[in-house]
Formats: structure tokens, sequence, C-alpha cells
């Protein structure tokens, strides 16, 4: 054995064993990670049962709701009033008692609580208490999957067109700092603490009701169109309003967030150095102040798609849009559980799994970045 | 740079301008709705008090010789819109034209004032506040004085309902003093002692707090600097007060009161989720409560309110079984009236009346609750369309609406209609949704035997022809329409053949002669003697029903079967089948409705079916002959279906593949039947497969007698089209069909079905509700002793009001002290004048001062009476 291929040899085991060695460290992570995040999930989940039901109390509230509503219906019904007085208390007992089977009153808060835990960690959304879905079914799923679309298409559109719009035009005010247009920015961005929906009432009244060009609300006229390339038209022209309530709300904080934030990138050292070098604006934007910003970038990016799921409750309530907001609102006021944990759940995995992909993205977008790596102690 | 901008902005600005210019102008020359307001005659030197009745006209101008049947509109959208100001605004921007919606929201019925929109009002939900039973001293020591039954008394001069009504309500409601609703037909029947009572609760608060003082006293409380103290503490009342309407102001209102004679009020903000365990829940001897504002609806016109009394004041109510009604304490006397009126324990109308005037005195006296509104609703929409109104349940209350709704200057159209929700639950007409965003379509998709009318409650023939009611004697039973008898007998006979019970696992009826047998044959339990078995069944009320020769000609489904027996005897079988153990569909949840049910039906025969003739026989007796007529028209709880179109749902469930009830879905695990859209859609259509494959009859050992292979061929076959053609399995008869559906986005389409047999124009008589107006005419100065004549001018619409139409026209004197002195009839002079004269007594029992003549008008067309005040001066 010649010392070459000797020393082939260690180098091929010492990359076998830093491979190997990075595999074992980012299984362990990974494992660690998923523990952990399990684990938040868990506690996360349980809270929201917890705090949607006031800790049992609602059990109270239902139990009162469901006498006044035995009650009023019985007392609607003609052959009931007919009754003597032994068997009205009785149908009446009969049918509270029914209806607290149903909602599964019969058993303590505390055993279903662990109940709806279990169901909603492994995916069971089941049926919902009291609500259906917009086509009559009680499958959570169902009344989940069918805001879905409309929930997306708003979300999606303005989300992704306010994320893009605002990184693209804060790159550019970034490079010119205190020009007419970034001082324009800076002095409209505390227009972003009045919420979306707010700015939805304005755009209702002047484009539907003084303009009278778009609509007022809906995902679609009345009646929506039968044939699908109007149906899309006419669903385009039912959005623009709310995505731009949703947009011009957020659009000048977010210019302004991110252009302070590719400022301080833009004032580093490198990057003067690259300036005095003569490299081309677009060149110094692309190596030297996207690049190192990007973990930060995709981090907003991932989390901003994720909270599509979520909706905008005011919104789409000032909109009258179908969306998963509308839907959450009403399930927590009719503190149907199931619906309420089946919209945690989703977006709880759904943040799981994200912030667990990117510590991964972030490795391999930056190589400073490590899976698994610890800092050093100084 | 910034000049470019600045000239960009400039352009953006003009163009605005530009556009806004060319928006289309409100059109002014569209007539504005007429307001007619009730008055009486002013003359100088008196006071008087107006009652203001506003009445929307509406201008119908239907074309003479028009021939068109079924619905005036060739088509109707329905759509939901949350917000009542937003329809308000989509309304003036033409973006729909009704908002069939019960609004409240005082702003935006200022805003379809000013722009000249026109409204209907309806009435239907009441508030009051709820005074706890407990005490006087609770079990913490502290005290509760609405435990005493003077002091709840006195809280009624406390309320001024005026105030509460124009500046809480902003006009939109009533002033309430009494259970009975102010405009049902039992308020119209005791208007008398209801003004008695409500002039002499009358706002007073010198009253109320003169009779307060020493009630407290009397319960060991002092008032110190003006504030009730006990034991060293202030008297502190908690108030909850719900947030979600405008009990929220009242009930501040409320508090306010309290405190300006002395109480100290915690208020306590909550919903009616968080209100509900404190105040119905919680036993009042704990003091986490002491008043509540109340709030009740009623969704139809009652004609007969004989339950109120017993179900808000007695521990009999239907919501006896909470801790608050089982505090309540009622002397033997309202115990003794309650429960004959509730129980119907009386043989006379006569009588009836007395116990309503005795009730009502002692509802009073008891006040447990103090009633202050009946609110008012308005639903807006555009001038140009006009519709049928329920009184208490709006448009969407009424089937009528799908027949007369229209534009007044054209026939045919579309109509966009816009409610707070659409498409709640599944449709299905066994145990669908009872939303009334989703009855409010099937009220014009489907069609009936009877109508109710939507201004008195009484009941009109829609498809049956005639009715012939029989009541045992000595039961206060009346008739007011022609188009039915009434008649009386000492008893009544169940025949031998009638159907008395249901064999669900044979699917066969049970008749009467059948069911003698099998009780005859019954050995009796261990310990119990042997019942005695009568030689036939008797009953309190009989009723035939008789439905037009040609009905099965005439009439088709939308999907175009002709209607059939099978169609009547399908709702005869399912008035038990679900409910009964041993059926193929059983459901635990339908128990309840079915026992009662034959808790006290007696019987029913298909004496024949051409003519469709249907016997009918129960121990259920309304004060309405009307009322009375049991029709067995395909119309179920929850909207109307054909055989053929019940029988695929039957099917799924027998399979457990589908449930009718959202219960026994939710049991089963699987969907709730849903004949319009969702995952219920292809498993129908599996089972309409299966049905067609099997020659499927349902109850097929009964209905069998009634479907022949042909009409089971075409209908299965039509139904399979009419799903090709319209994507979903509702088909009902009326004069819309369900077009489309858009679950997702809230909206659907009721079209025009072209093939309904009534002329469009049918039920146009309901235009507008006949509310009459008066007018008092007399002299401002009487002397005492002398005898004096009123002139009353009953009119509407500016003419006079025929007296055909009229009940009654009363009159009450009150004096100066506001103490009821005299009352009579008003006499008819002419048609629309009515005089009326005090005797010299009467106004010899009046001492000097400024005296109130009130004149009441009870018509028959409409449950709502009038009233009109004049004051004059006695010397």
């Amino acid at each position: 054995m010649t010392t070459e291929s000797k020393t082939i040899q260690t180098v091929a085991g010492a990359k076998r064993k830093a491979w190997v060695g990075t595999l074992s460290r980012v299984a362990k992570y990974t494992a660690l990670r998923s523990v952990t995040m399990l684990i938040t999930v868990v506690i996360g989940i349980y809270l929201t049962i917890l705090i949607a039901n006031m800790g049992g109390y609602v059990d109270e509230i239902m139990r009162g709701q469901i006498r006044e509503q035995v009650a009023m219906t019985l007392r609607n019904q003609e052959e009931y009033k007919q009754l003597s007085q032994e068997a009205k208390d009785a149908r009446f007992q009969r049918e509270v008692m029914d209806e607290e089977q149903r909602l599964g009153l019969n058993q303590p808060f505390i055993v279903r609580s662990f109940r709806f835990l279990w169901d909603g960690l492994t995916l069971n959304l089941g049926t919902a208490l009291r609500m259906t879905s917009d086509t009559g079914s009680r499958q959570v799923r169902l009344i989940i999957l069918e805001r879905l679309g409309p929930t997306l298409l708003l979300m999606g559109t303005s989300q992704l067109l306010l994320f893009f719009t605002s990184v693209y035009l804060a790159l550019i005010l970034s490079r010119k700092y205190g020009s007419f247009f970034d001082r324009a920015v800076i002095t409209l961005s505390p227009t972003s603490s009045a919420p979306s929906w707010f700015y939805g009432i304005f755009l209702i009244l002047i484009f539907a009701a003084l303009l009278r060009i778009l609509p007022f609300g809906g995902m679609i006229g009345a009646p929506p169109p039968e044939n699908s390339w109007e149906y899309t038209l006419d669903v385009l022209k039912h959005i623009i309003l709310p995505a731009s309530a949703l947009f011009v709300s957020l659009i000048f904080i977010s210019i302004y967030n991110w252009r302070t934030f590719f400022l301080i990138f833009s004032s580093e050292d490198y990057v003067e150095m690259a300036k005095a070098k003569g490299l081309s604006d677009r060149e110094i934007e692309r190596r030297y102040v996207l690049r190192p910003t990007l973990p930060t970038i995709i981090t907003s990016f991932a989390l901003m798609l994720i909270s599509l799921w979520t909706g905008a409750i005011v919104t789409e309530t000032v909109f009258n849009w179908p969306g998963l907001g509308r839907t959450l609102f009403s399930a927590v006021g009719q503190y149907d559980t199931p619906v309420i944990v089946g919209l945690t759940i989703i977006y709880a995995y759904l943040l799981a799994i994200t912030v667990f992909l990117l510590d991964f993205i972030y490795a391999l977008v930056d190589p400073r970045v490590k899976v698994g790596g610890r800092q050093k102690k100084a | 740079m910034q000049k470019k901008l600045l000239a960009i902005f400039g352009i953006v600005v003009a163009l605005a301008l530009v556009l806004a210019a060319c928006q289309p102008t409100t059109d002014t020359t569209q007539p504005t709705p007429e307001t007619i307001i009730e008055t009486v005659i002013v003359t100088e030197e008196v006071e008087v008090e107006v009652v203001v009745t506003e009445v929307v006209t509406e201008i119908v101008e239907v074309e003479a010789e028009v021939e068109r049947n079924g619905a005036w509109l060739d088509t109707v959208v329905i759509l939901a819109e949350p917000s009542t100001e937003s329809a308000v605004a989509r309304i003036i921007a033409d973006d729909i034209d009704v908002y069939a919606q019960a609004a409240t929201s005082v702003e935006a019925l200022a805003t379809v004032e000013e722009e000249g929109l026109k409204y209907i009002s309806t009435v239907g939900s009441y508030n009051e506040f709820t005074l706890s039973p407990g005490g006087p001293v609770l079990n913490d020591g502290s005290l509760n004085p609405f435990g005493v039954p003077k002091i709840r008394e006195a809280m009624n001069y406390l309320v001024d309902r005026n105030y509460v009504v124009q500046e809480i309500l902003g006009g939109l409601g009533i002033p309430k003093f009494l259970p009975l609703n102010g405009v049902f037909p039992d308020y119209a029947r005791h208007v008398d002692v209801a003004r008695e009572l409500e002039n002499k609760y009358a706002y007073d608060p010198e009253m109320a707090d003169s009779i307060l003082t020493p009630e407290m006293e009397a319960l060991g409380a002092e008032k110190v600097d003006g504030v009730w103290q006990y034991e060293g503490e202030p008297v502190t009342l908690i108030g909850i007060i719900r947030t979600e309407d405008e009990r929220l102001q009242m009930g501040d209102y409320f508090a306010n009161q309290l405190e300006s004679i002395g109480f100290t009020v915690d208020r306590q903000y909550k919903t009616s989720s968080e209100a509900s365990p404190i105040w119905l829940l919680s036993d009042p001897q704990e003091g986490l409560w002491h008043f509540y504002t109340g709030g009740w609806i009623t969704t139809a016109i009652s004609r007969d309110d004989y339950d109120v009394f017993q179900f808000f004041y007695s521990p009999n109510s239907a919501y006896g079984f909470t801790p608050l009604w089982q505090n309540y304490v009622i002397t033997d006397e309202y115990l003794d009236v309650s429960e004959k009126l509730a129980n119907g324990n009386y043989a006379t109308l006569e009588e009836r009346a007395e116990l309503f005037r005795e009730a009502l005195y002692l509802a009073l006296e008891n006040s447990y609750r103090i009633w202050i509104n009946d609110a008012t609703a308005f639903s807006p929409m555009d001038p140009t369309v006009t519709v049928t109104y329920d009184l208490a349940g709006g448009i969407s209350g009424t089937p009528l609406w799908g027949h007369t709704m229209r534009y007044t200057d054209e026939i045919g159209g579309q109509v966009v209609m816009a409610m707070s929700d659409a498409l709640v639950e599944p449709w299905n007409p066994l145990a669908g949704s009872n939303w009334v965003y989703d009855m409010a379509p099937m009220r014009a998709t489907g069609d009936y035997g009877t109508i109710p009318d939507p201004y008195t409650g009484l009941t009109w023939p829609q498809r049956v022809e005639s009715a012939a009611i029989t009541i045992v004697e000595g039961l206060p039973v009346g008739k007011t329409l022609d188009w039915l008898t009434l008649d009386f007998a000492p008893e009544i006979q169940v025949p031998g053949d009638a159907w008395v019970d249901w064999d669900a696992e044979n699917q066969v009826f049970i008749t009467a002669d059948e069911k003698l047998a099998m009780m005859a044959e019954e050995e009796p339990a261990e310990g119990e003697e042997a019942v005695e078995v009568p030689e036939y069944f008797t009953a309190k009320r009989k009723s035939v029903v008789t439905y037009p020769a040609d009905l099965f000609e005439k009439h088709t489904w939308h999907d175009g079967s002709p209607m059939s027996p099978a169609d009547f005897v399908m709702g005869m079988i399912l008035s038990f089948d679900p409910g009964t153990e041993g059926s193929v569909i059983f459901d635990e949840s339908q128990i309840g409705s079915v026992e009662s049910f034959k808790s006290s039906f007696k019987g029913m025969k298909v004496v024949s079916t051409d003519p469709m003739v249907i016997e009918y026989y129960s121990d259920v007796v309304y004060l309405d002959a009307e009322w009375s007529v049991a029709d067995f028209w395909p119309y179920y709880s929850y909207g109307e279906g054909p055989w053929h179109m019940l029988a695929i749902g039957i099917l799924a469930e027998t399979d457990e593949e589908l449930a009718f009830s959202g219960d026994k879905s939710e049991a089963l695990e699987v969907e709730w039947t849903n004949y319009i859209s969702g995952p219920s859609l292809d498993i129908l259509k599996a089972n309409l497969d299966q049905a067609m494959e099997e020659d499927y009859i349902p109850y097929a050992a009964t209905l069998g007698e009634y479907i022949t292979a042909e009409e089971m061929d075409l209908r299965y076959a039509n139904l399979l089209d009419w799903y090709r053609i319209q994507g979903h399995f509702f088909v009902n008869s009326g004069p819309f069909y369900l077009n489309k559906v858009f679950p997702v986005e809230k909206t659907l389409t009721l079209t025009r079905y072209q093939d309904y047999q009534d002329p469009a124009g049918k039920w146009d008589r309901f235009g507008v509700p006949q509310i009459a107006e008066i007018e008092i005419d007399g002299p401002g100065r009487v002397t005492t002793g002398e005898e004096v004549t009123f002139d009353a001018y009953v009119t509407f619409q500016g003419e006079p009001y025929p007296s055909a139409d009229i009940q009654v026209v009363n009159y009450l004197l009150f004096d100066a002290t506001g103490i009821l002195v005299d009352r009579g009839d008003a006499e008819l002079v002419d048609e629309g004048l009515y005089s009326v004269t005090l005797s010299a007594d009467a106004t010899g029992a009046l001492e000097a001062g400024s005296n109130k003549l009130e004149i009441i008008v009870v018509p028959t067309v409409v449950s709502v009476p009038t009233f009109a005040q004049f004051e004059f001066v006695t010397e």
C-alpha cells in the first residue's frame, strides 16, 4: 500500500466518518426536534381545547342552551300541549337527555378533552357538534375543505401579492435611502395600524356603493354564471376589493419593515466594498444583499404561506367571503370543539412541519448554518 | 420626479371625479311610498295622545286579463347578506331588490326612509325584565326586594315603556304591559281589559316609590342618604344585561331607574350563552342575579295564547325544569285560572274571556316579569317590488311570498332577495333544516292543502276544496270563514275501519276494530285490573277534507309526475313510522314527537281516492274551526315531498347509508340526508338506481295498494331525468322549482314552474294588511251629567272600512285620574262611521279635569286592533 493510497483511504475514511457523523447529528437532531415539536403541538392543542371550552364551563352553558331550546321547541308543538304534566315532564327529560348524550355531555369534560386531543392528533376530525358544511355535511373534514378553496384564493392572492411587492419595492428603496418614495413610505407606514376591514368598508363605499363598478361582497354574483370562463371572471371581480383591503392595510408597513431590514445589510462593509469595485446595483442586490437575507425571507415566506390557512375573520365577514376565518369564528361562537380542534390541529401541524423544514432550508441556503450544530462557548 | 407624480395624481383625481359624475343618479321621479299616519282630530285647548301606526301602502297595478299561471316572477335569486346596513346599501345600488330579514337597526331604517325605499313592518319578538323570585332574604343573608310581590308589581310603574320604545328602539316597537302579544287575536279579544290595565300601570315613578318604601321598611331596610341599606350594607341588585341587541340599553335604563329610587345596581353584561347558566339554571336563593333582560320570539301569528299564563309564571310551565320556574310561588287562584286556560277547561268563549280577565289582573299583581315592548322589525325593499308578508313571520314566514312577489310595473323578471344566511342545513322533508333561511325558499317551492292567512292566522284553502268539521258539543269552537262547515255532535265515533295505529314491522295500519280486539285480548299486568274495552273509539273532533275531482289530472310534481293518492298515504305512514320501533327507518330522536302525536290522535281514513277524501279524528281542539282542518297534503314538517323522492331516502336509510335526522346520522356516523347538495347526492343516486332495478315500493304492504307498476316506473324515470338536468333530488309542486344551488357561494335560484295550475294573482288580495285608521270627532268641553256623542271615522287608505270586516268597535272612558268609568260598544251609523254616546250617568261620574275617551276597532281581516284616544275637558 502506497502512501498515496493510504492518504486516499484516510481521506475517504475521514469523509465517511464525517458523513456518518453528519447523518448521526442530523438524525439525532431530527428525532429531538420531532419530539419537542410534538410536545409543543400537544400542549398547544390541549390549551386550545381548554380555552375553547372555558375549562369545562361550556358544558354548563350548553346544558342551559339545550334546556332552553327543548322547552321552546316543545312549546310550539300542539300535541305536546295536550299531554298531562307528567307526560310533559317525561318528554322534556327524554329530549334533554338525548341531546346531552349526542353532544357528549353525559361524560365529564376532562374525559372528552383527552378524546378531542387524541382525535385531533391522529387527524380523526370526525363530525361537528352543531355546524354543517355548506353542502350540509357534518364531517369536519368537509366543513374545512369546502371553505379552503375560497380562503386560499383570497388569502393567497392578497398575501403573495403583498409579499413579493413589498420585498421588491423594499429592495429598491433600500438603495434609494432618503429619497421621496422612501420618505413617502415612512410617512404612510402608520396607515397600517388600521385593520384591513377598515379599508374594506371604505373600498365598498367607494367602489360598490358610490361608483357601482365593483360588487359589495360575496365570492360570486347572483345568480352565478354557468359558463366557467364567466364564472372565473366573476370571481376575479369579486376578489378585487377584499384582496385590495388586505393588501392596502399592510403594504406600507411591510415595505417599511423589509426596507429597514435590507438597509442594515446594504450598509455592511462587504457591500461597500462591492460598490467600490464597481459592481452593478443588480449584482450587489443579488449577491451581497439578498443572499445573506435569504433565510429571513424564506422564513417569512413560509410562515406567510401557512398563515393563509387561518383566513381573515373580520375581512371575510365584511366582504361576506366564505372563508375559513368565518368558519372558525362561527365554531368558537357555537362551542363546536371538533371544528375548532380540526382547524387548529392542521395549522399546528403545518406550523411544526414548516419550522422543522426551515432548519434544513437554512442549512441549504446559508453555509454558515449547520443542522444540529451548536455554537461553541466562548 | 415629484412634478411627474403630482401630475399623475392630478389625472387620477380628475378621472375619479369624472367617473363619479357619470354614476347613475337617483331617480327622483319614482313615487315614494305613501305613509299614512293614524291620527285624531285635534281641537283647540285639548291635548291629544296619538297612537301612531305606520302603514306603507303598495301601489299594485295588475294588468287586467293577464293570462299567466303560477308566480308573477320568472326567477328569484336568494343569497346571504348578514349585514342590514350592507343590504340597504345594496338595495340603493340596485344590487339586490328585497331584504327578507326582520331588521331592527334604527340607523338602517333612517337610511331606508331617507332614500325612499319601501319597507314592511312585522312584530314577533318581545322583551321583558325577568325578576328573581328568590328571598326576600337570600341564602347569604342579603336582601332581594323582588321576592316581595308588591315590590315586583311596583316595578311596572318605574318603567317608562314609551321612552324605551321611542328613545332606545327608535320607534321600532309597541309598549307592552301584558304577556299577550299586541298584534295577536287574543289581545284584540281582550283589548278592553288590556287597555284598562295599561292605563292602570302607566309610568308613574312616584307611585312606584310610594309602594316600594313601606315594603322595604317592612323588610328591615332603611334609606340612608337616598340609598337603601339592609343590615348596614347597600341593597345591591345584580342585573344580568344581555349585550347582543337593544336589551343592552334597556338593561342600563332599568338599572338607572332602580338607582334613582335608591338601589345600588351591579350591572353584569353578558351574552346569551354566558347568561343562561346564571338566570336559568342557578338557584334564585343563591342571589347570583336579581333581574335579567329577557327576550322572546314568535314566528307566526298565534290564534290562541291560552298557555302564556302558565308558561311565564307557573312552576307547571314548559320551563318548570329550571330552578327559576321552580321558585315561582303563585296563589291558588292564579294556579286555578292558568291551569283552566292551559287545559282548555271552559265551555264557552265568555267563560274563557272571564278567565283571561282574571289571569291578566293576577299576572300583573304577580309581576315575575315586567313586560316592556313588542318589538317591530322591518324588511326593506326596492319601491317597485310588492309582496305579501306575515304580520309576525315577515316575508319569509308566509308561503304566499312566492305567489305574490312581483314588480309593480312588470310581469316576469328576476328579483334578487337577500337574507342573513342561506343554505344552512340539509334539506329533507322529514327531519331536515328548519332554519328560516332554508324554510323561506321551501315555502315557495312547495304547495299546500291550506295556507295560513298572513294577517289573521286563520287558514284558507289552497288545494283543499272543502272541509267539514264536527266538534263534540260543549267545546268553545267557532268559525270565521265560509269555505268550511262547522257542526256539533253529542258524540263522535271513530269508524271501525279507520286507521288508528301503525304496525311498523309488517308495515300496515291497524284499524280501530283490530285495535279494540287487541285490547280485549290483552292480559292485564299482575296486580292490575283488566281495562274495560270500549265498544268503539271516540274523538272530540272530526275533520273531513275533500280535494278537487281533477286534482290528480291537473297537479303535477316539478319532475312532471302527476300527483297520486300514494303521496297522501305516504304522509300518513310517515306520521308514525320513523318513531315506531320495528321500522326500517326507526329513529330514537323521533319517538317523542310520534308519542305526542299518538296521545291525541284517534284515527284517520281514506274515504275515497276519486276524489280524494280523508277523515281525521283527534282529541285536539282549537278555538277556530279553520285550525281543525286536518289535510294530509304531502307537505311534511320540513318541506314538501312526493313518495318517490322520499323512497330513495328511505332506501338509503334502511341500508344505513344516510339518515333523515341529524341525530341519527351522527349515531350511525353517516351523512345527514340532503336532497339538494353534498355527499348525499351520490348515495341517493345509487339508491335511485337500486330502486329502479328492484322495482322498490316503500311500505309495499300498504302503499302497494295505491301505486301501480306504471306509476312507479314513470316516477323513478322522471326523478332520474330531473337529477340529470337539475343536479339535485328536491322535487316539489309549488309555484317555483329549485333550479340551481351554490352551497359555498350561499346562493340559490328559484325558477317559475310553468305547469303550475293556478293563475298568477290568486292570492293578490293579500297585498296590504287592512289595519284600520280612526279619527275621532267631538266636543272638547263636556258638562258633567249631560249626555254627549262622539263620532269615530274608521277608514282604510282613505275609504270607509267595510263594516262586514269589523268584528267590534269598543270604547273605554277614563277619568282625569286614569280610572275606567265606563265602557261599551260604538254604534254603526253608516259605512265607516260609528258613534259613541256617553250617558248622563257616565259623564256625571267624571270630575272636573281632562278625561280620555279611547276607541278600539277590532277588524276580522287583520288581527291588529287599532286604538285612538280623544281628550276632553269636563266642567
